[in-house]
């Protein structure tokens, strides 16, 4: 009896998840993992010879198991379950070896975004520590790559002579302020490697000293506890240092409008699973300066089809911080109220986006510009559009990589046009790299 | 296609079980488990399951010409057959298997005029080709006759219980089992037991090891102090066991849920009280293969026992991986087991609990010789890390010891062989078999649901930078 009940029982509990996983409705898209899940590709003979049939169905079956995003939480409840759990002890999570290239890679027409994806990866992603339930980068960066960061912003510096001021404006990684002694040592690699990309600039370029700004202020929260970017409040304050350099009057926080939103889990929870990280989620706050705006985003070749985006968009869970900008876009054009005459151009990866958002009290257009995903032509766009001023509003994880470098060097040289060797479908999909469902298409 | 996987799980084996007990009929069950077990392969092996279809029918004729001058009492022709089979059979295990590392090797002595050749090794190829060799010498020998049927023949071989990481079941074990299952209640659910506790070694013991072990034996190998190296080397050694015994134990569970009975390939090996014990409850497979074909016939304790047993060591080594630390690894076992040999009456006067000391403390060091394939990484990580005691952790092993005690002691739970005590036979024994029997309808279906979440965990793939 113990035995039919036995093998009656399992199963029914693996026929119960065959016949669900064909039932239940398949998702397309992750909002967690931020990705398309899986889908079966049509079966050839090449897949099949380079296991790729076997590994696509393998990927597909994981990706639409029934209730899947219910048993990845319970997963992590389960792994947090192997021993105990004190808030107070840190957990050191090594980052994982780069491993190496693909051969074959450097032929993929879409290859910069390969190699950009593989290069920053090893420039960011470093030892994790997790400490009372938020986690932190654990990164100084190096002064020996401050000076290749600031020789191109040097000669973007020299190429604009006359015609526009460029600023140096990288932020520095969470670590920088962690509140225990020990750690101590990573506030001085920041501050140390930042300076030194100050020391190095030159051609009439300055320096937006937000470190010191934000060591300033470091008995705030100044970057969230379960994602890698800094909060409104450290971009903020990048916007005091950068005025200070500007030489322009920031605007007070009171002065704009506080919006909050609640229980962000962001990229370090999404990367650790951690249990202690999930109970302790960010309270996302925003400020909203009072200027009218208008903000389109263009495909990442040339500015023929603009779509409409916001400026603070409505994003929510673990994509909150796309908030800012609507998030990556290769090039967003944003009109404010301002009527001064001023218009700047941000260079940026994703710190760049809560930073943007403080300039549009300052100046009547504002082309941000994404180095990872743009492929047009920095100079053109700032001398066919007049642009006063150029900042390079990065992390700085960014400006610690030759790969990430080269690709902000390569915005002065990009050609604006699509290649002739990509194919008409992958060029449009590439176009549309970065686009989501929100914006629309303006007629 | 591995056993710890969803596909296995939800639709492979529903799937093939629908199909073997659909019908009685003996030859619709073996042809259809003969699909599967090809699919099962093709599935990791698209291309070379030719290669298992040739190895297979290769060898039946060989096994049936053996057997055909055997009864003709043509003996030197039988041997003749049997030793041509061997070298087809270990020219294609090197080939595929060795080509490389001989290469690489001779290479370094004599500079070679042609390119290295880029072969891929077959998953499984070791395991099928010494089930095919073990097959014809029994042949030869009488103790098993060669079967006539092919597509029994095949089944045997192909059968995916036991194609990707053995066991190296023999032919005798399973030769009644090819020509008749019987379905049974009572085999099918200690099959399903024994599946799913496989199946929660592998990936709630074993995958978490080896999360775990990554952070000390590659991320952080650098940095360590000699407290992490043996904390990284513990844990390559409980990822070993119970990788490969929960791999084991399903094979053997699957098998029994098929109506076949496998030989058990682990008996709690880190209860061994010397080396020799060990290897008589490790991979007890492998190790009877090498006793039967290699040991044995070389002579075994009546002659040159100490070169044999070095011989056998070499071999095994080698047959773990074609790279010069596993030939090292042999050798250390096989010294070791001739040291031990003779160090029999200190042995017998050692008490119990020191032998499991000294046979823990060299197995968990020669696990070292055996993870590093390198040798720059492992002489850096016995000469700089292992022995540095000048700092406890840079890695912060508390940390991960408080975070991890309770699957720690699960650990140790099931390293010890609670069967063997002597109070076995008590009513405590007793007592906990029949709770575990009684529990283990409920306690499957909880395996299966904890390890679909962790399988699923670990498909959770998140991009932080790229738009969907």
């Amino acid at each position: 009896m113990g035995q039919k009940l036995n093998s009656i029982l399992f199963l029914c509990a693996i026929l119960a998840g065959t016949t669900a996983f064909f039932v239940m409705k398949k998702e397309k898209v992750s909002i967690d993992e931020k990705r398309e899940l899986a889908s079966i590709e049509p079966f050839s003979w090449e897949s099949y010879s380079q296991k790729k049939t076997s590994k696509n169905l393998k990927e597909y079956v994981a990706d639409h198991f029934p209730f899947r995003t219910e048993f990845i939480s319970g997963s992590d409840q389960l792994k947090a379950m192997k021993g105990i759990n004190l808030e107070t002890q840190e957990r050191i999570i090594l980052a994982k070896k780069p491993s190496k290239a693909k051969p074959g890679a450097a032929l993929d027409p879409t290859a910069s975004h390969l190699e950009y994806v593989a290069e920053f990866e090893e420039a960011y992603t470093g030892d994790l520590l997790i400490l009372n339930g938020r986690v932190y980068n654990l990164t100084g960066g190096s002064t020996k790559m401050s000076p290749v960061f600031a020789r191109m912003v040097n000669e973007y510096a020299e190429k604009l002579r006359g015609e526009c001021t460029v600023y140096s404006a990288v932020a520095p990684v969470a670590c920088a302020f962690i509140p225990v002694e020990k750690y101590k040592r990573y506030n001085g690699q920041n501050r140390a490697t930042l300076a030194a990309i100050g020391a190095n600039l030159s051609n009439g370029a300055r320096f937006s000293d937000i470190f010191t700004e934000l060591n300033n202020h470091s008995g705030q929260q100044l970057f969230f506890g379960t994602d890698h970017h800094w909060n409104a409040t450290g971009a903020y304050y990048a916007y005091v240092a950068f005025c200070k350099s500007a030489g322009i009057a920031p605007v007070p926080m009171d002065k704009m409008q506080k919006k909050v939103k609640y229980g962000f889990l962001g990229t370090m929870y999404q990367h650790t699973r951690d249990l202690s990280v999930k109970n302790n989620p960010d309270t996302f706050a925003y400020y909203i300066p009072n200027v009218a705006t208008t903000a389109v985003r263009y495909g990442e070749y040339n500015m023929n089809s603009p779509q409409k985006i916001s400026v603070f968009a409505n994003s929510n869970g673990g994509n909150m911080y796309s908030t800012f900008i609507s998030g990556d876009h290769p090039l967003i054009k944003i009109t404010t109220g301002v009527k001064n005459g001023r218009k700047c151009a941000v260079v940026k990866n994703s710190m760049g986006n809560a930073f943007s958002v403080y300039l549009i009290s300052h100046y009547e257009e504002i082309y941000v510009v994404d180095f990872r995903y743009s492929k047009h032509n920095l100079l053109s766009l700032i001398r066919e559009n007049k642009i006063n001023d150029l900042i390079f509003a990065v992390g700085l994880y960014a400006a610690m990589s030759n790969g990430t470098i080269g690709m902000m060097r390569r915005l002065a040289t990009n050609s604006g046009t699509v290649p002739a060797a990509l194919p008409v479908n992958a060029a449009d999909s590439l176009n549309n790299k970065g686009a989501s469902a929100k914006g629309d298409t303006l007629k | 296609m591995a056993f710890s996987s969803l596909t296995f799980l939800y639709f492979f084996l529903p799937l093939a079980l629908l199909f073997h007990y659909m019908t009685k009929n003996m030859v619709f069950r073996n042809t259809s488990l003969i699909l599967f077990s090809l699919i099962f392969y093709a599935w990791g092996e698209p291309l070379m399951v030719g290669l298992l279809l040739i190895s297979a029918f290769f060898d039946y004729g060989n096994a049936r010409l053996i057997e055909r001058f055997r009864n003709a009492e043509k003996m030197g022709k039988a041997k003749a057959v049997l030793v041509f089979s061997i070298i087809v059979n270990l020219g294609a295990l090197v080939a595929f298997k060795y080509s490389g590392f001989l290469y690489d090797n001779i290479n370094y002595l004599v500079k070679l005029p042609f390119p290295r050749p880029e072969v891929f090794m077959p998953i499984g190829i070791s395991f099928y080709i010494f089930r095919t060799i073990s097959y014809v010498t029994d042949v030869y020998r009488g103790t098993v006759p060669a079967q006539k049927n092919p597509m029994k023949y095949l089944l045997y071989i192909s059968l995916f219980q036991l194609t990707f990481m053995g066991p190296i079941a023999r032919y005798q074990h399973l030769e009644g089992e090819l020509t008749d299952r019987k379905f049974d209640w009572k085999d099918f659910s200690s099959g399903i037991n024994r599946f799913c506790l496989g199946l929660f070694k592998k990936i709630l013991i074993a995958n978490i090891a080896a999360e775990l072990m990554e952070k000390y034996l590659v991320d952080g190998f650098s940095d360590l102090t000699g407290a992490d190296a043996w904390f990284g080397i513990i844990l390559f050694s409980i990822y070993l066991y119970f990788d490969f015994s929960g791999y084991s134990d399903m094979a053997i569970g699957v098998g029994r849920m098929f109506g076949f009975h496998i030989q058990e390939n682990f008996r709690h090996p880190y209860a061994a009280v010397s080396v020799a014990d060990f290897y008589r409850r490790w991979h007890i497979s492998l190790g009877t293969f090498f006793r039967d074909y290699v040991y044995i016939p070389l002579g075994g304790n009546r002659k040159w026992q100490d070169r044999n047993i070095f011989i056998v060591w070499m071999l095994t080594g080698l047959w773990h991986g074609a790279q010069w630390n596993y030939v090292m690894w042999g050798c250390y076992f096989g010294l070791l087991m001739i040291l031990e040999k003779y160090s029999q009456p200190v042995l017998k006067v050692t008490p119990r609990l020191f032998k499991h000391l000294y046979v823990l403390i060299l197995i968990v060091f020669s696990r070292a010789i055996f993870y590093f394939e390198d040798f720059d990484d492992l002489w850096n990580f016995i000469a700089h890390h292992l022995f540095d005691f000048s700092k406890f952790s840079n890695l912060g092993i508390t940390g991960d010891l408080i975070s991890h005690a309770y699957w720690l002691g699960l650990v140790i739970l099931l390293c010890i062989p609670w069967n063997e005590f002597s109070w076995r036979s008590g009513k405590f024994y007793g007592f906990c078999t029949k709770l575990y029997y009684g529990a283990s309808p409920v306690l499957n279906v909880g395996f299966v649901f904890l390890t679909t979440m962790m399988m699923l965990g670990s498909s959770f793939n998140p991009f932080f930078y790229q738009k969907f």
